[in-house]
């Protein structure tokens, strides 16, 4: 086929076939006989729980399986018309690009312009080619400013719109997104999806997105594709998706779409601004901006307030003895040229029993107020004062450097903190035969160990950022985990960009922006107060103090739908 | 934490410069360091590498290499007074030790020993002011039509050095971290787990390098950057500075002896070598664009000439 007659869409970007693929060594395949094709200037969801195949489809995609990871493959792959399973990763590169989870390993070269000129210079364009292309990318990505910076001064972020404009600069029809917000904060991300879909309008590229927050991308989409065990599961609109998530598999359903299921709402919103159209189309509500005064809404509104200041009073159920105290905290970090304060004055107090979310945008300084805690960090000013802490930083394989999970916890009293995540029965195991989830509880256990006085646990319990690439499932394990450390008598910090998961195992949301504590009261108050961090239901419905489907669901049928 | 030694771009003319050209400047220097054993010259050579560092803006580089070629430089004084013992004027006589035998201290054995200790400054500095302002990707990629398969590892190499040194960074921490129940973690493991870690960040690199095309025979031809406007400048001085020691050197500038009585010469050949190596270290000055003076009568003239003429008159285009 003609250049021309796949630049005018006559080609699909994708087209796969009968694809089954088996990593080497493993038991079973991790794409079963998979179909599906994504026609050109296409925005396409890639939906699933972890491990149910989604990453290997872009890796499939993209050439790096079967040319990098090796493994059998059956079926037939083409990109732009071109056979992915013949041709290598290079060649199908002027073709697809491929962005993955972690910015950091994407990054090649020293400075943004030489990373994003790269893939022409491999290619033999010409230099003056090479700079116009590389400005114009830089244009459309809103990245000029970045050009002549290193790659390691640049944020999250700015790093994951660098790898993606060197992934875009080839003018690539298909471009293949791995989770690309998962170490992102809110802004950053939703402003990252927005731009995929800008450039998906604009350049005429196909977008193929596999993603776990689906509330973020899904307006954006024009279909949706579920995974289930190597297999699709579902294939078509977002809409259609939403009704069969509900019916087959709820743990990918939206939270709005949730908050309409539970409210007897049809259709089913793909996004916040279809959620608002049809309960205005209905008649329930209250958006654009909430001002009812009367009504069972107003009801609800008016106790949610209730509850608020009934926490913020301390006339909580849980609020007792002081397991973390910061006064005017400094704390200087020294990047090498330029320290500078990334903690700038922070006054906090946290009690035993307390569920703290720690959100703010990347940079504020979260992970620095638990490493500072935690004792890797000095003050520079002001006071801390700390109970026994146990902090799990955000790679838990860190802390596994055995072969065997007893060989970590050797001791009575490591045994006690394997009881404590529910892990003695894999005393034998392998920590890297473990899923995801259990390495997590296993190094949360290696944290605890000896922390504990007999079963009691350590005042504070932090975790930095646990949800990175976790699916539904997993993180409502996290919450029940969470709750029972809590149970116990620890304050349990979690610094996380996950509104949502901090609204389902939060009771009090502490907001740092540049090093100061912007916002700091219950969960209900302060994630349903804004626009960036707020979930989903809470920007549908703008009634302060409900933030979940069940709140919001609650609110409505008072309503009377 | 980021390295002071790591690359970090800058709108100066050494970072501007292109690779041959910076490197033909900061390696005269170093060849006069390695042709020269007068310490006058040495001194002027550290001053030229030190000078040149903090015009290009790595200050903190040459602050660290300063500190970290001092304590080497220290080091080897004492190993060599301590191991020598030729030399008339004796400081101080130390009697037997184990291993080294009769020990007398010599000024001569001192002297010498700083004249080594000196060279390795001005060598370690250098190496910094190349390291954090030569970009190392435009390194490679010259290289690349020459080695290919040399300039991949050393791209991979160049990526995983800083990747792996905050993976260690992390793991430490993470070792710190660990309740005081959990098993020790000894250097052996940490390094094993380090070193699982560092493949299989290799091997993300490499994936991302085969994405980027770094396995296509791109046309060498294609790949010529343009010349930056300050190459000529480096170049002359590295020209000068190489011309000038190999000329001093056969004139005698070199002129230093430490054994059996130290003899340093300060004739003229070696205080002009030494003159011009120093002023060496100006070359990555950033010369300011001239502005022009009002005229006389008090108007404002244009950088492209009168308003009133409408045309760009040839003399009068700034040079930007």
């Amino acid at each position: 086929m003609s250049e021309l007659a796949i630049r005018r869409g006559a080609a699909p970007a994708l087209a796969v076939r009968g694809l089954t693929y088996t990593y080497p060594q493993a038991p079973q395949p991790a794409l079963e006989d998979v179909s599906l094709e994504v026609a050109p200037g296409e925005f396409v969801l890639l939906a699933g729980r972890s491990a149910s195949g989604k990453s290997t489809l872009l890796k499939a995609a993209c050439g790096l399986v079967p040319h990098f990871h090796g493994g059998e493959i059956e079926g037939e792959v083409r990109v732009a018309d071109l056979d992915a399973i013949a041709a290598g990763p290079g060649e199908l590169a002027a073709a697809v690009g491929y962005l993955a989870q972690d910015p950091e390993t994407q990054v090649v070269s020293t400075t943004v312009a030489a990373e994003i000129e790269l893939p022409l210079e491999m290619r033999g364009d010409a230099p003056a080619d090479r700079a116009r292309a590389v400005e114009e990318v830089a244009l459309a990505l809103a990245i000029p400013h970045l050009l002549t910076r290193a790659v390691d001064t640049l944020s999250g972020g700015e790093l994951q719109r660098v790898a993606l404009a060197a992934a875009l600069v080839t003018r690539p029809r298909l471009i293949l997104l791995d989770e690309p917000t998962s170490q992102l904060d809110p802004v950053a991300g939703d402003e990252l999806i927005w731009l995929l879909r800008r450039l998906n309008e604009e350049w005429g590229v196909a977008v193929l997105l596999a993603e776990h927050r689906l509330e973020r991308c899904l307006a954006a989409a024009d279909r949706v594709i579920a995974m289930d065990a190597g297999r699709l599961s579902f294939d078509g609109p977002p809409a259609d998706f939403l009704v069969w998530s509900r019916d087959n598999d709820p743990a990918l359903e939206t939270p709005a779409a949730r908050l309409f299921s539970l409210a007897g709402i049809d259709p089913l919103p793909t996004g916040v601004r279809e959620a608002r159209q049809t309960l205005r189309g209905t008649g329930a509500g209250p958006p654009p901006h909430s001002t009812c005064s009367g009504g069972a809404l107003a009801a609800v509104r008016d106790s949610a307030a209730r509850e608020v200041q009934a926490v913020r009073r301390g006339s909580g159920p849980r609020l007792s003895e002081g397991v973390l105290e910061a006064a005017n905290l400094w704390v200087e970090l020294d990047q090498g040229e330029d320290p500078r304060d990334v903690l700038k004055g922070v006054e906090l107090a946290i009690h035993r029993g307390e569920q703290v979310a720690l959100m703010g945008r990347n940079g504020a300084g979260k992970s620095t107020l638990l490493r500072t805690a935690a004792g890797l960090h000095g003050p520079a000013a002001g006071k801390l004062q700390v109970d026994s802490i146990a902090l799990l930083t955000q790679n838990p394989s860190d802390y596994l450097v055995r072969e065997r999970v007893g060989d970590e916890l050797p001791s009575d009293e490591g045994m006690a903190a394997l009881r404590v995540v529910g892990l003695e029965a894999k005393v034998d195991a392998d920590p890297r035969d473990l899923s995801g989830g259990e390495r997590q509880r296993l190094a949360l256990a290696i944290a605890l160990a000896g922390r504990m006085e007999g079963e009691e646990l350590p005042g504070l319990v932090a975790l930095d950022e646990p949800t990175r690439g976790m699916d539904h499932a997993r993180k409502g394990e996290l919450v029940r985990l969470v709750e029972r450390l809590a149970e116990r008598g620890s304050a349990v910090v979690v610094a996380t960009h996950d509104v949502e998961f901090a609204s389902e195992f939060a009771d009090r949301v502490v907001l740092l922006g540049d090093g100061v504590v912007i916002a700091d009261g219950p969960m209900a108050e302060i994630l349903s107060g804004g626009w960036y961090f707020a979930t989903e239901v809470a920007r549908v419905l703008d009634l302060p103090g409900v933030v979940t489907p069940e709140q919001g669901a609650a609110a409505l049928r008072e309503e009377g739908f | 934490m980021k390295s002071r030694f790591a690359y970090q771009p800058r709108p100066r003319p050494l970072q501007l410069a292109s690779p041959g050209a910076a490197v033909a400047y900061l390696g005269a220097i170093v060849a006069v360091a390695f042709l020269y054993s007068n310490p006058l010259v040495l001194v002027a050579a550290g001053v030229a590498a030190a000078v040149a560092g903090l015009l290009a803006g790595a200050r903190p580089a040459v602050r660290l290499a300063l500190r970290m070629g001092f304590a080497l430089g220290l080091l080897i004084v004492v190993v060599n007074a301590l191991v020598v013992n030729r030399g008339e004027t004796v400081l101080a006589r130390l009697g037997e030790w184990p291993l080294f035998g009769r020990v007398d201290v010599t000024l001569e054995a001192i002297v010498a020993g700083l004249s080594g200790g000196l060279r390795a400054v001005v060598t370690i500095v250098a190496a910094a002011v190349y390291s954090a302002c030569i970009d190392p990707d435009r390194v490679l990629r010259s290289l690349r039509p020459l080695a290919g398969r040399s300039a991949l590892t050393a791209t991979l190499v160049s990526r995983l050095v800083p990747v792996a040194a905050a993976d260690a960074a992390r793991l430490r921490d993470a070792a710190r971290l660990r309740g005081p129940s959990a098993a020790v973690v000894g250097r052996a493991p940490l390094a094993r787990r380090l070193l699982s870690g560092s493949l299989d960040r290799a091997v993300d690199v490499a994936a991302t390098l085969e994405l980027r095309g770094y396995s296509l025979d791109a046309p060498a031809a294609r790949n010529r950057r343009a010349r930056s406007r300050y190459d000529r400048r480096f170049y002359a001085v590295a020209v000068l500075v190489l011309a000038a020691a190999v000329a001093g050197k056969t004139l005698g500038a070199d002129d230093f002896q430490t054994y059996p009585s130290v003899a340093i010469g300060l004739g003229p050949a070696t205080l002009a070598v030494s003159a011009l190596v120093a002023l060496s270290g100006l070359t990555p000055l950033r010369r300011k664009p001239k502005r022009r003076r009002p005229a006389a009568d008090g108007t404002k003239t244009s950088l492209y000439g009168p308003k009133s003429s409408g045309r760009r008159g040839p003399r009068e285009v700034a040079r930007v």
